[in-house]
C-alpha cells in the first residue's frame, strides 16, 4: 500500500534502531515524550519500544483528546441530550466517556436520542433532513478536527441551516505543552512532535520549546519507521547538542502548515479564557468557542448546562497518565477494574489513549537492555 | 452515504479511532462537486464518503487526500 509498506520494513526499522543505539550515550537516561495519542497506539501496537535500548524511554503525552475532556464536560453534554426535541449527536469514543452519572451510552439508553457521526458534516445532513429537531454536534479534538467542525458551521450559515448547534471542547495543543515543561513533575530530554496536527498549525508553534527551554522537537509520522527515525533524529540532536525543530513527516506536514485552514478556524473559532483539562486543571487560552458572529450556533447558549466541575474518581490515575508521570499498568485499577469494556478513567476508553494502548497490545513493563 | 456506517467501525481498538484522534487518512478522490466544494473519496477497500475539500484548493479525480473527520486537510503529491 502506498506510504504505508515501506514504512513497516522489519529490516529497515532494525538497522534505524541500530543507529539509535550508536547515537545514545551510554549511563545516560532519556525521556521523550510522544504528544499525540496515534503515535502512542502506533508505539504499542507495533512494539517500537521493544527496539530500543531500555535508557530511551517514551512518555506519553495528553494528546488524545477524548482522554482529556473532564467528566464536568460530559454531564454538561448530557444534559443538552436530555432536552426535548434534541438529537445529539458525537464520534464514536466520545459516548463511552465516563461523566459523574453515566456515559452518553446510558443517555441513549435511557431514550435520549444520542447518535454517533463520523464527521461534522455527517451532524448537518441529519439536521437538515430534521428539520424539526435541534441536532447538537458535541465537537472535539485538536487542530486536526478543529478545521472540518469550522468549515460545517459556515457550511451551516451559509446554506441557513437553523436547527444545528455545536458544542464546542476543541482544544489546542500548545498550551498544554507549556504546561508540562513548566511542571516540576517532568524532566523531559525532547518531543516527538503530533504529526497531523502539524498538518494544519505547522511547526512554528513548537519553536518555543527548543527556544524557552531547550528541548528538541521532532514532528513525526504514524509508521513503525516514522516514530524510528524520530527518535533517532532526537537523539542526534541531543548527542551534538543542537536544539531545533525537525519536521521527519515531510510528506505531509509543511513547515507553515495548511493556512486556509488556519484563517477558517480564525473566523469561526476564538479562545477561550481557560479551559479544564483533565489530569492537568485549568490552563489558559487552551481551548476554542465559537466567535460572536456564531453565537446563535453555540450549544451552550441555546441550552443552560450544569457547568459544575467533578473531580475524577479517587481510584482513577489518568491525570499522572497524561502528565507521563507513572506508567499505565502503575496504576491501582489498570485491567483490574478498569478495562476497555468498564473503562473507569478516559485513557482507557479510547484506542488512542495510553491505557488502552497498552492494555489491547499486552505491552507492560518489561525488561530491555541497558546501555 | 454506501460504506459510511463500516467507516464509522474505525471506533475500534485495532485500527484505533480515526475521528477523535490526531489521526487522518488518505483517501483517494473518486467523483467532485465543485460547486459545494465536495468529493466523494474512496478508501483501498473501496468505501466511500464525502469528504469537504474547501482547504486544501482544487481537487480532481484520482487526487490522494489526507481527510480527518471529513475533511482534506492536506493533498498529497502524485496521486493514485
Amino acid at each position: 500500500m502506498r506510504f504505508v509498506d515501506e514504512f513497516r520494513d522489519a529490516e529497515l526499522g532494525r538497522a534505524v534502531a541500530g543507529e539509535i543505539l550508536a547515537t545514545v550515550e551510554t549511563g545516560r537516561h532519556y525521556k521523550v515524550m510522544e504528544v499525540c495519542g496515534g503515535h502512542t497506539h502506533s508505539i504499542y501496537k507495533y512494539g517500537v519500544d521493544d527496539l530500543l535500548p531500555a535508557n530511551v524511554e517514551l512518555v506519553h503525552g495528553p494528546g488524545c483528546p477524548v482522554c482529556v475532556i473532564p467528566m464536568g464536560r460530559v454531564d454538561d453534554g448530557i444534559a443538552i441530550a436530555h432536552q426535548d426535541g434534541v438529537t445529539f449527536t458525537c464520534f464514536g469514543d466520545m459516548m463511552r466517556v465516563p461523566g459523574s452519572d453515566g456515559t452518553l451510552l446510558d443517555a441513549k439508553a435511557e431514550g435520549a436520542d444520542v447518535r454517533m457521526v463520523y464527521s461534522p458534516l455527517d451532524a448537518l445532513r441529519i439536521a437538515k433532513e430534521n428539520p424539526d429537531r435541534d441536532v447538537v454536534f458535541f465537537a472535539i479534538g485538536f487542530e486536526t478536527t478543529a478545521p472540518s467542525t469550522a468549515l460545517t458551521m459556515k457550511r451551516a450559515r451559509m446554506e441557513r441551516v437553523r436547527n444545528f448547534f455545536c458544542m464546542c471542547n476543541h482544544v489546542t495543543i500548545v498550551p498544554p505543552l507549556r504546561a508540562l515543561l513548566e511542571s516540576p513533575d517532568l524532566r523531559l530530554d525532547g518531543f516527538i512532535g503530533p504529526g497531523h496536527v502539524s498538518t494544519v498549525v505547522g511547526a512554528r508553534p513548537f519553536e518555543f520549546i527548543p527556544a524557552d527551554y531547550g528541548k528538541p522537537v521532532v514532528i513525526s509520522g504514524f509508521e513503525p519507521l516514522d516514530l524510528l527515525q524520530s527518535v533517532h533524529m532526537i537523539m542526534r540532536q541531543l548527542a551534538e547538542e543542537l536544539c531545533e525543530v525537525e519536521v521527519q513527516y515531510s510528506r505531509v506536514v509543511p513547515y507553515e502548515g495548511n493556512l486556509q485552514a488556519l484563517k477558517v478556524m480564525a473566523e469561526v473559532f476564538e479562545l477561550r479564557p481557560h479551559f479544564e483539562w483533565r489530569g492537568l486543571g485549568f490552563i489558559s487560552q487552551s481551548a476554542l468557542k465559537l466567535t460572536e458572529a456564531y453565537a446563535d450556533l453555540d450549544a451552550e447558549i441555546r441550552y443552560e448546562v450544569p457547568g459544575v466541575r467533578v473531580a475524577d474518581p479517587k481510584a482513577c490515575q489518568c491525570g499522572e497518565v497524561l502528565k507521563g508521570v507513572i506508567k499505565p499498568w502503575e496504576c491501582k485499577v489498570f485491567g483490574t477494574a478498569c478495562t476497555p469494556e468498564h473503562a473507569i478513567g478516559t485513557c482507557m476508553v479510547s484506542p488512542e489513549g495510553a491505557c488502552a494502548a497498552y492494555y489491547n497490545y499486552g505491552r507492560f513493563a518489561r525488561e530491555r537492555e541497558v546501555v | 452515504m454506501p460504506g459510511h456506517a463500516d467507516l464509522a467501525q474505525g471506533c475500534d481498538h485495532e485500527v484505533g479511532c480515526i475521528t477523535c484522534g490526531d489521526t487522518a487518512v488518505e483517501l483517494c478522490v473518486a467523483g467532485v462537486d465543485r460547486e459545494h466544494e465536495l468529493a466523494d473519496c474512496s478508501d483501498g477497500a473501496g468505501r466511500l464518503e464525502t469528504v469537504q475539500t474547501a482547504l486544501v484548493g482544487a481537487v480532481a479525480p484520482g487526487d490522494v487526500l489526507l481527510v480527518h473527520a471529513g475533511t482534506a486537510i492536506h493533498k498529497l503529491d502524485g496521486g493514485r
